[in-house]
């Protein structure tokens, strides 16, 4: 740990010292307590209920139930991906994604709860959207197949991005219990997706040919992710011309990394 | 919109080239705190339409984050983006603001 | 069957660890505590330093695998978010001890090489031994490998650690955390396999052969760390004795005087402790205990 005095700025810590700092438990740790800490389960206890009809609720339950496929995924994916971790650093953030990833399953079941659902393993069988089950099939299979650029794509550009742009957008008209947990999921999120931008663009810059192969599983996968989103959307009550532009923040990551086109 | 929230110290040492010396900020707190302590008040959350950029601020194009600097920036400048991990450094863009491009 | 589970969720892991026994440590130790002047000063005991704590990153390297890895073939939601928080611990552990290493003085880009050289070959069968299952995704397997054999051995060994630097805070403190996070690991494994190896007894017989695969693995890598540890032990002793307040003074370890104990002897009451703890363990879960064989001394 570096320290700071008032002449100090992270900007100032060599590239060594600033991935370790930032991959490091402690760095975890410190981050999460600053907007966690005074919200267990994701929430203030204190925050009253809105009201919700019956439709609104049902489609949140859906909507949940999808979050909660997509973060069994990433949960799933990035413990398999602390064994494929080529440095201490980024096996080290690769541990800390885990806990976020169980985390965030941990708080959207428990709002599942809070919103009546008595049976929610039996809810989320009933609502995943099948081609976000298909995505996290395919995930598992670069997983399990030691695959690292492969999944570090799927999931920490692919997923991760797409889940902050529909998450910022819930947040925004969501209940204020539902928004203050995806508050603390989106703080979570900006590391995940940056680590695997920046792990991704220096293999890119170093193996260039590597590229084609993560361009064609970006052409399987686009389809699978964007149609879930897309339905997280109509449960939001948007039609598509009023859904907000949803693969944008993606599209500039894979432009960044030239895998667009 | 920032220059509201910090003070504008001095003026750095001017350098040997014609470029007008950089002014040097005191960070305030910001509110952001998604990362440690010691770090929080070089970052702040993008308020959207109506937040501006003050000279020592940029986006971080990957979590959109703003980064704070004590400094001025310029082209040229590496600034780094706790919240998201990432490294970048600062150019100048077609309108000629300030902007931050990643480097792997 | 996994109510017990409730109470190793996230949030209760955040509120015990960060928010608890570690808030305000930085790697583990309090603020500004360095390693104790005799163990910087004097080479031999540094580089024994050094060796013991290249081990303990072997085995948290091995740990940290060993449970992101049994998350995918968990059973149930509740197991995985167990998984997930001791993974998040291991990775610390990894990183505590690798801060150690540097603050005993080996270089950071020489922190890899040096834990390859000098991790036991014994100690690294032990963990093949556990990866293998794990690779294989036998749960039931790699939770009595992870959590009973891996946890228990780890959790004696920094128990004597831990008694052996009471003139060591920084080392002494670090050790309290992880054995505090060990508490919860050894807990999980035996609640949670107790119920699966009742449901699975099938599984028996080769939970067996691994146990006393890794037994016999760690019985040896005991051996040789304490074979080579006579000089510095006794050169350990005698610069602490020569403190005016000996901190080692009267301490002992399962029944062991630490300032009078030979290396033969620590090394025997240290297996046997983890093996009684196995044999004990083993039992509460409905698996018989294997004796291991002995290694030969070198």
């Amino acid at each position: 740990m570096t320290n700071v005095d008032d002449s100090w700025e992270p900007h100032l810590l060599d590239e060594d010292e600033f991935i370790r700092e930032v991959q490091s438990f402690t760095f975890w740790f410190e981050a999460v307590e600053g907007y966690l800490g005074d919200r267990p389960y994701g929430h203030d206890p204190d925050l009253p209920e809105a009201a919700l009809g019956e439709i609104e609720r049902d489609q949140l339950v859906t909507i949940l139930c999808n979050y909660c496929v997509g973060e069994t995924a990433a949960l799933e994916a990035s413990s398999g991906l602390v064994r494929l971790a080529a440095t201490n650093p980024s096996q080290i953030f690769m541990a800390t994604q885990v806990a976020d990833e169980a985390r965030h399953v941990e708080v959207f079941r428990r709002r599942l709860e809070d919103l009546g659902v008595a049976d929610v393993d039996g809810e989320i069988a009933r609502r995943a959207n099948p081609e976000l089950s298909e995505f996290r099939r395919q995930l598992l299979e670069f997983v399990d197949a030691g695959q690292w650029e492969l999944a570090v794509f799927a999931q920490n550009v692919l997923l991760e991005t797409m889940e902050d742009t529909v998450f910022r957008y819930h947040a925004t008209v969501a209940d204020p219990v539902t928004a203050q947990v995806l508050d603390g999921v989106i703080a979570d999120e900006r590391r995940h997706l940056g680590f695997g931008e920046n792990d991704l663009g220096r293999r890119l810059a170093r193996y260039p040919m590597r590229r084609a192969e993560l361009a064609e599983v970006r052409a399987r996968l686009d389809p699978l992710i964007l149609a879930s989103f897309e339905a997280t959307y109509r449960d939001l009550g948007l039609s598509r011309a009023e859904a907000p532009e949803l693969g944008r923040s993606y599209l500039e990551a894979v432009e960044r990394l030239g895998l667009a086109g | 919109m920032n220059d509201d929230l910090d003070t504008v110290t001095a003026p750095a040492t001017a350098t040997a080239t014609d470029e007008p010396p950089r002014r040097t900020y005191e960070l305030e707190e910001t509110g952001f705190r998604e990362v440690p302590k010691r770090w929080r008040r070089f970052y702040r959350i993008w308020q959207g339409e109506g937040d501006t950029l003050a000279p020592n601020e940029v986006i971080c194009p990957v979590c959109k984050v703003v980064i704070r600097s004590r400094r001025e920036l310029r082209p040229g400048d590496r600034v780094y983006c706790m919240p998201c991990m990432s490294r970048l450094v600062v150019v100048r863009n077609a309108d000629g603001g300030l902007e931050a491009e990643v480097v792997y | 069957m996994v109510d017990f589970l409730s109470q190793y969720s996230i949030q209760r892991w955040l509120e015990m660890c960060p928010q608890g026994y570690l808030d305000g440590t930085v790697y583990g130790h309090d603020p500004g505590e360095t390693e104790a002047p005799e163990i910087l000063e004097v080479d031999s005991l540094r580089e024994a330093s050094i060796a013991v704590t290249v081990q303990l990153i072997a085995g948290e390297r091995c740990a940290l695998a060993a449970s992101s890895g049994l998350i995918n073939c968990a059973p149930d939601d509740a197991s995985k978010t167990f998984l997930a928080t001791q993974t998040l611990d291991e990775a610390r552990h990894v990183e505590i001890f690798t801060q150690r290493l540097m603050d005993l003085g080996v270089k950071k880009e020489n922190v890899n090489s040096t834990v390859a050289d000098l991790a036991n070959p014994h100690l690294v069968k032990f963990a093949e031994t556990l990866l293998e299952k794990v690779s294989d995704g036998d749960f039931v397997a790699g939770v009595v490998g992870q959590n009973i054999i891996l946890e228990g051995m780890a959790f004696s060994v920094f128990e004597l650690l831990q008694a052996s630097a009471a003139g060591n805070p920084k080392f002494a403190k670090t050790l309290a955390g992880t054995i505090a996070d060990e508490r919860r690991h050894v807990g999980f494994g035996e609640n949670r396999i107790g119920s699966l190896i009742r449901e699975h007894p099938e599984k028996k017989a080769e939970v067996q052969a691994m146990q006393a695969e890794m037994s016999y693995h760690m019985l040896a890598t005991f051996t040789d760390m304490f074979s080579d540890a006579g000089q510095r032990m006794e050169e350990a002793k005698q610069l602490v004795a020569d403190k005016e307040d000996n901190p080692l003074e009267g301490v002992t370890w399962h029944g062991a005087d630490l300032m009078s104990a030979t290396p033969d002897v620590m090394e025997a009451v240290l297996a046997d402790t983890v093996l009684n703890e196995f044999r004990t363990r083993l039992d509460r879960i409905g698996i018989e205990y294997q004796s291991p064989k002995v290694p030969a001394r070198a």
